[in-house]
Order: structure tokens, then sequence, then C-alpha cells
């Protein structure tokens, strides 16, 4: 019943966009998720990945566009197949031959058996709740991990650009502060004005910063160095799912041949394809952009404020992931590392 | 020697009676069938034959059957590293042989099933000549109630573009025939470009009936994804830097003259890794870089 009432709770928190910060969504998750592997009477595989899956389909649909969500449940899932294997391993004392993994070429002529989820083993739920410890553990470090390379991106005296207020990007900045000093540009990021946020964070950190209208992200391109930005999600090719404006800068920064570093935390990573873009370019209440009150003009006029828009790989240099940098074409092989196949689809 | 197994009969064979399958599963079948009949008893001398074999089929088609051979062999010489028994490791072989050979239709179907999901509703699909495996994405995806309409190159000199045509035609798939030379007029209204392979190449390239490169070529520059849709089986170890590396795949080779390209020999073009979006394959749909990933896998 507890269990009941707290996946209603983040349903709703979900539905009411009360959590929109994605670093949020996933922690949330994961413990959520730990608590329903803990409530669930029985120790059989089969019945937790059910569990986990049915609460999953709840979870995702209730805010299709936070894909952290799905992603969470994946990695999960994934635990406890693998635990579950390395158990079934352990006890028949085989050593596999070749890679489990589905997506080879080795399963052209090698078929690897298929697992029989259901069997029973003592401790095997525990495994997984330290497994999915291990999983909020890393969620909570991933901005330091990410942050800690910073010095290896950032030289001295070079100009930095970036928009929005990404935690992520925030701390990454910051930490190079400590022993270089660089300059940082950012784009207002109306009709959020967010940038505004981060400009401020960025000044009583100690870096020169300098605050622009997003009208001059082109003009202002040709000085700059390198353009480092946060984002929402990854999809499966390498593309992002980042807030409005990041095309109009990653586009700008191209025609300059200026490098795009995107700072992500690897939770990020969706398996889905980009199969329709206008899908993810999301749109908000355009109370932003012209309040209500404001007059008849309303009634004439069409006032839209997109929120996410997505931005193609080609567009991206590097990721700076928690686990090192990546290059865009890459980020497909992470997803077998992560994710079991069979749950690509929840 | 096994002299009564005439190779490129058997092939030949083969390929004349199962219209439908691909170029190195019939590779696979045949050196199956060879194993069968073989009545080596060293290793050392099965290894031998087996590699003249592959080489005799090999000169048949340069790409689809050696991608087929070397998939094939590679496993051979892992199982006798395995398996000591040599009749055992026959017995293994010709198993997993025609285990890989009786899959290879299920395999296409996955495909189809994944790269349908790139189709949405009122699309305009650009498709080059005739690939099966292609053909059959399309079918599934208009059994799926998707509603597209495909144009489809003429593909001279084969004009395997008008039996596409007629086929899309009876699955109730709106299909309109292209000029070869009309496909920068028709860019315009596409969406997407889908292709077959004969190869994939190391490093995410595809080689495919002539006139491939072109397509992708325009398909850039106005800024439309490019899909290539092919079995991982077909990925293959060659490199080429340019197109005149590409031995075109004409069963006939025998009056092959290397400094000349003539009209009717070439038959196929090779198209770099930078224009292709994306490959949808068995093993999933993958980068052109992660195609040399999953090679240097098997074949490390």
């Amino acid at each position: 019943m507890v269990l009941d009432n707290q996946v209603d709770l983040l349903i709703s928190k979900l539905k009411r966009r009360q959590i929109v910060n994605s670093g949020q969504a996933a922690i949330q998750t994961a413990y959520l998720m730990r608590m329903v592997i803990a409530a669930t009477k029985s120790h059989q595989a089969d019945k937790l990945i059910d569990t986990v899956k049915e609460i999953g389909k709840r979870l995702v649909s209730a805010q299709p566009m936070e894909l952290v969500v799905g992603n969470i449940i994946r990695r999960v899932l994934h635990i406890i197949r693998e635990e579950y294997t390395t158990i079934v391993r352990q006890e028949q004392n085989k050593i596999p031959q070749f890679p489990s993994s589905s997506s080879t070429m080795f399963n052209l002529l090698e078929t690897s058996d298929d697992i029989d989820y259901s069997n029973t083993f003592y401790d095997f739920k525990q495994l997984v709740i330290d497994g999915i410890k291990d999983l909020i553990d890393e969620l909570e470090t991933q901005e330091q991990n990410i942050a800690n390379q910073a010095l290896e991106h950032i030289h001295s005296n070079e100009i930095i650009m970036t928009l929005n207020n990404s935690g992520t990007v925030q701390a990454y900045l910051k930490q190079a502060a400590k022993t270089r000093t660089f300059q940082v540009i950012v784009a207002d990021t109306s009709p959020t004005h967010e940038g505004q946020v981060m400009a401020k964070a960025l000044a009583s950190a100690g870096i020169e910063t300098t605050l622009i209208p997003d009208s001059a992200i082109f003009a202002v391109m040709s000085r700059v160095n390198k353009v480092i930005l946060g984002s929402h999600t990854v999809t499966a090719n390498g593309g992002l799912i980042a807030c409005a404006g990041s095309r109009t800068i990653a586009t700008a920064a191209k025609y300059h041949s200026t490098p795009v570093v995107v700072c992500i935390g690897l939770y990020k990573l969706s398996p889905q394809y980009p199969f329709d873009i206008e899908e993810y370019n999301l749109c908000v209440s355009p109370d932003q952009v012209y309040t209500y009150d404001e007059g008849d003009i309303l009634e004439k006029v069409d006032i839209i404020n997109p929120y996410y828009e997505y931005v193609p790989p080609e567009l991206v240099s590097l990721f700076i992931t928690n686990v090192g940098p990546q290059p865009p074409t890459y980020m497909y092989r992470l997803l077998n590392e992560f994710y079991s196949k069979e749950d690509f689809e929840i | 020697m096994d002299e009564q197994f005439d190779i490129q009969k058997t092939f030949n064979e083969i390929v004349e009676k199962e219209k439908t399958v691909s170029l190195p599963v019939v590779a696979v079948k045949v050196l199956t069938e060879f194993i069968k009949q073989g009545k080596t008893s060293t290793l050392q001398e099965f290894m031998k034959n087996l590699q003249n074999a592959s080489e005799t089929l090999k000169a048949l088609n340069p790409i689809s059957v050696s991608a087929g051979c070397d998939l094939f062999l590679r496993f051979i010489t892992r199982t006798t590293h395995d398996v000591t028994n040599l009749e055992l490791c026959k017995k293994h072989i010709v198993e997993k042989g025609e285990q890989f050979i009786e899959q290879s239709e299920i395999r296409r179907h996955n495909i189809a099933e994944l790269g349908m999901q790139f189709i949405k509703d009122d699309s305009t699909i650009l498709i080059h000549s005739y690939s099966r495996v292609v053909m059959l994405l399309l079918m599934n995806a208009s059994k799926a109630k998707k509603r597209f309409r495909v144009f489809v190159t003429e593909a001279r000199p084969s004009t395997n573009g008008q039996r596409a045509v007629d086929e899309l035609k009876k699955a109730n798939i709106p299909a309109t025939l292209i000029l070869d030379a009309a496909i920068g007029f028709i860019i315009g209204k596409v969406d997407m470009v889908m292709v077959g392979a004969e190869g994939v190449v190391e490093n995410g390239g595809i080689i495919n009936q002539i006139g491939t490169y072109q397509i992708a070529v325009v398909a850039k520059a106005a800024n439309k994804p490019f899909y290539a849709v092919t079995e991982s089986y077909k990925f293959v170890r060659i490199f080429p830097l340019n197109q005149y590396d590409v031995v075109s795949s004409t069963l006939d080779t025998n009056n092959h003259e290397p400094n000349k390209i003539s009209l009717e020999k070439q038959t196929v073009d090779y198209t770099p890794p930078e224009y292709i979006s994306l490959l949808f394959t068995d093993l999933g749909v993958l980068t052109p870089s992660g195609v040399s990933d999953e090679l240097i896998k098997w074949y490390y």
C-alpha cells in the first residue's frame, strides 16, 4: 500500500512537471525502484522483471518527454539480469566462451542459450538492491566526475560560450576556474532567462563572465574557442534533446568550426532513435513570451514557446561523460554496456 | 582433393534455384555442402581444402561471397581450436552452418521490423533499384498500416527498378519509377533514402548497385537522411579508398581488364561512410563507425 502511494506520488509529480530536472527525476526513480524490489515478496528474477516493467510503463507514460525515467528503469532491469546470470554461471561453474552480448556477429553462428529466469536464489534480491545502491551513488557523483575532467578541456585564456543554466556545466566551469583563468560568454536563453542565473553564478565564483542576448550568438561566435552545453537527453545516434536555442548555438559554432562539447551524465543516454524529430520539439505555455493580460493582440497572433529541440549528432564534437570523453558516433556502443537489448522497449 | 565436387556448378545451381537467398548465405551453403561431401582425415588437409574452395568462390563474386566465406572460415578456425576431434568438429560446423542458413530469413524480418519504425505516416521514400531487404521492410511497413509513397530509380543497366515498382504496386503501395538522371529533381519531394547493400566495408561505407553513390551525394546536399538496410553477414573486411578499389561484382570476371571501365561491367559503386546516416542491421541500428567495431570483435 505504502508502495502504491509512492508510485502514484512520483507519477503525479512527473505529470504536473514538478520535477523538470532530469537528475532529480533519475534519482527519485532509482529510489522508488529500490523500494519496489525490497517490497516484492517473490525472489524469482522473472517476477521482479515483470514488476519493474509494469511500474516502469506507468512512470514512462506519465511524462513521455522525461526519457531518463525510462533509462533508469532499463538500468534496473539490466542489473537484475546481470546479477541473475552471474549467479547462474557460478552455480553451473561455467565460463562463457564468448561474450554473451546479444548484438554481435557471434550470434550469426554461435547461438547463446536463452536464460531461464524462474529459479530462486537465496540472496539474489539483496544483490539487486546493492546494484541499485551503486546506481544511486553513480547518479549522485556523476556531476563531480564530469567536473573533474574540466582541466583537460579548458585551457588558460580561452573564451567559452554556453547557454541556459545546466547544473553539470556550471559545476564543470567552476571546477576549471579553481586553477585556470578563462572567460565565459553566456547567452541569455530567452524567454526563461536561465542564462542570467548561470551568469550570476559564474561571476560570483570569480569567472570573467559576459551576458549576451540570444540574437548576438552568431556575432560573438567568431571570438569563441569552445562551446560547452548541457543537454536534457542524448538519443542513441548521439543527437541531443536540449533546451531551445542549443541548435542555434551549435549551428553557429559549425559555421565557425568551433568545437561543441556536451557535458552529460550517462543516465541521460536513451536507446531511442529520433524517428520523428518534431516529436521532441516540446512547446510550453507562451505566458513567458507574452503575458495573457497584455491585451487584445493575443487574439491576432500565434505565440509559441519552444522548450526542447533536437540537435543532430553532426553538430556535436565531443561528449564529456562520467566515464570519460566519448565521440557522438560511439554513443550507441555505450547502450549495450548499460542496458539489455530486450529492455530497449519497456 | 575432392574432384567430384564442382564448386562453381553448385554455386550457380543454388543461385538459380533459390532467388530470394542472398549471396553470402549461398556461399555458406556451398561450403557446408563441401564439408559434408569431403573425406579428409587430417585437420591440415581439411583446412587447406576449405581455403581453396573459398578462394574459388571468392573469385566468382569478390564482395558478397567473400563476406560469407570469410565469416564462415573464421568460425571454422575458431571451432577447430575448441574441438580437437575432426569428425566431431565437422559435424558441429555443418550443424551450425545449416542453422545459419535457416535463420537468414528470420534475420531479414528482424531488420525490416527495426527499420519500419523510421517510416512515419505520409512520408516519401526514395529507394534504389531492387533490394530484397528494403522491399521486405516496405511491405511490412505497409502491412502495419503505415501510409507512404515510394520513388524507385530505374537503375540502368539492370532496370531492376521496374520490378520493384511492380511488386510495390501489387501490394497497394503508391510507387513511381523515376529516371536515374532525375534523382536531383526528385530529392526535394523525398523525406528519406533507403538502399540495400552488397557489402558493408570496414569503415562503414557500403558497396551497392551502381548509382547508389550519386544518390547519397544528392541526399547529403539536400540534407535528407540516407539509410542503408543490410544483414550483418555482409560486413566484409575491405577498406576501399576510392571508387576504383572496388572490383565490379559481375559473375563473369574472366575478361577483366583493370584499366578499362566498360559500361556493362561496372555494376557496383562505393558509398563512403560520411554519406550514410544510419545502417539498419540485424545487430541493431548502427552508425557507420559501428561496423568496424563489430568486424574487429569477430576477426580480432
